[in-house]
């Protein structure tokens, strides 16, 4: 199922901050939003999931830091039974397991509160909180910037493989394009609230159009960490 | 937490030995002479020097400091708080006595303090700025401003010489206490409700609380399990300094009122110069100081254990 949304748009204090934007997201599809800071990325993710769960299709959320996405008086049992709750699933530990598996935190206690946990596992426990319903979109936030880059690249192996096969689709936002080019298929460049240039992922690194997608693409060798 | 438990209790015992040590001397170094002052409390009139002496003597006021300290204070760790310098009688019974007038008159005005307080602060604090927020502030403002013997006193004369509702004075029946509780209860009610909006307020600007929004939680939810107990936090916080309020509150309200009870029985024990009582009833408040805060204190741990670990 073709995932699209028409004419989002967003301002701040009476300036607009993402212009009238529209997008289509084909199953399983491997998006990179890319952009420098202050471009609408995290913007655009955030309209595009707001807008999609207001209209009941099933998308998921993870936020650049485990700390925007956790409640730190509350334990990770609770956080878990809670979007169980939310999503009106049944209590199935078999799911769980699988998923914590795949993420591998099956290991951790989950009476602790999240600061219980390392911060690397707490990010993996909130993908894995996204990853319950199954949705048909997963929008990652900067999902790795709080983590050291060998954690990083190995949670976002594990999403990978997670996810391999699956319809759900994936976007990616980051400034890293290191990161998006070797996981994405198609990218998307934002600039100034604007979607500058969308292109597959080797067209526009190899020929990019715009100043904004050439800036990032030569900028991409010494950006690029390993994962 | 055992260890926690262990620390806790200790710093509890130190408070009530140092108020204890504090109170005695602070009475024992007041100016004047005890022994004439009890005299007076108890003959109503100044009599011979002899007389005087020798209540100094039974008083125990001739001794040094520490021996009369060491008197005092060696009977109360076995629970023997002493006998009144002017009558004789222990200290104890009576101050059960009073205790029981003004214990029911705080929990009530406690109370009512809160009833009004949680729903107006959960009222105002779902639009803030909006002119019922800024209303209840302002009633909030203006009732922590109002000195308790003066909105005694307006009540008394609203409800008891105006509109001839209520009794204003004494505590004979039941209905004697609903002025002074009010009394009580609308000042707690004011700074409870402050401070609650504040804290839902602060409670709100959580950065995760969008993301539980985003996963599907519903606001009633979220403000139930994520909103209400970070916000408890600094409302159990000021809940040990409004208890002060409500031991000070009662004091004066009793004696708006003409009601019996520790207010009463304190100011007759600091005329008398009556040591034993009045240092039984600053134990008595430092005790119950100290065991609230304790509550506090676990309950911080329960809510919060990044407090407990912060300490150790």
């Amino acid at each position: 199922m073709t995932l699209s949304v028409t004419g989002l748009s967003a301002s701040r204090s009476g300036r607009t901050i993402l212009h009238p934007t529209s997008l289509n997201i084909e199953t399983g599809e491997r998006i990179g939003l890319v952009g420098a800071s202050g471009s609408g990325k995290s913007t655009l993710g955030n309209a595009l999931v707001d807008d999609l769960r207001a209209r009941g299709q099933s998308v998921a959320h993870v936020p650049q830091s485990p700390d925007e996405a956790l409640d730190p008086l509350r334990s990770l049992n609770f956080h878990w039974a809670e979007t169980e709750r939310a999503l009106g699933l049944a209590a199935d530990p078999v799911r769980r397991q699988g998923i914590f598996k795949a993420l591998r935190i099956d290991g951790g206690d989950l009476r602790k509160r999240p600061w219980g946990w390392s911060r690397g596992m707490q990010q993996r426990f909130v993908i894995a909180m996204a990853l319950m319903g199954a949705p048909d979109l997963l929008v990652l936030d900067e999902p790795t910037s709080a983590l050291d880059p060998v954690v990083a690249a190995r949670t976002m192996d594990l999403l990978d493989e997670h996810l391999s096969g699956g319809r759900t689709a994936m976007l990616l936002i980051t400034h890293d394009l290191g990161l998006a080019a070797r996981r994405v298929d198609r990218l998307i460049v934002m600039d100034d609230g604007k979607i500058a240039e969308d292109a597959p992922t080797q067209t526009l690194l190899n020929a990019p159009q715009t100043p904004a997608a050439r800036s990032l693409s030569a900028h991409r060798n010494w950006l690029s960490l390993p994962c | 937490m055992t260890q926690a438990l262990f620390g806790l209790l200790l710093r509890a015992a130190v408070v009530l030995a140092g108020t204890a040590l504090a109170t005695f001397a602070l009475l024992w170094n007041a100016p004047g002479d005890p022994a004439l002052a009890i005299t007076i409390a108890r003959y109503h009139s100044v009599v011979s020097p002899e007389i005087i002496d020798k209540i100094r003597v039974e008083a125990g006021l001739n001794a040094g400091f520490w021996t009369a300290f060491q008197s005092w204070i060696g009977p109360i760790l076995q629970g023997d708080f002493g006998n009144s310098s002017v009558s004789g009688r222990p200290v104890l019974p009576e101050l059960a006595a009073a205790a029981f007038y003004t214990v029911p008159l705080a929990l009530a005005g406690l109370a009512i303090g809160l009833v009004l307080s949680i729903p107006l602060a959960i009222f105002a604090a779902k639009r803030p700025g909006s002119w019922i927020d800024r209303g209840a502030v302002a009633i909030a403002s203006l009732g922590a401003a109002i000195p308790a013997y003066w909105l005694g006193l307006l009540l008394i004369l609203l409800f008891a010489v105006n509109l001839a509702w209520l009794p204003a004075m004494g505590a004979r029946t039941p209905a004697h206490a609903i002025l002074p509780a009010l009394t009580l209860g609308l000042g707690v009610a004011a700074s409870l409700t402050r401070i609650i909006r504040s804290g839902i307020l602060e409670a709100r600007g959580q950065p995760f609380l969008p993301a539980f929004r985003r996963r599907g939680v519903s606001d009633k939810a979220i403000g139930r399990d994520h909103i209400a107990p970070h916000a408890a936090i600094p409302v159990v916080t000021v809940f040990g300094l409004e208890l002060a309020f409500l031991l000070e509150g009662a004091v004066m309200v009793e004696v708006i009122f003409a009601r019996p009870g520790l207010g009463s029985f304190l100011v007759s024990a600091i005329e008398a110069r009556d040591f034993p009582k009045v240092q039984a009833v600053v134990l008595l408040a430092a005790l119950l100081f100290v065991i609230v805060n304790l509550l506090i204190d676990l309950f911080y741990r329960m809510i919060d254990p990044r407090i407990g670990e912060r300490d150790a």
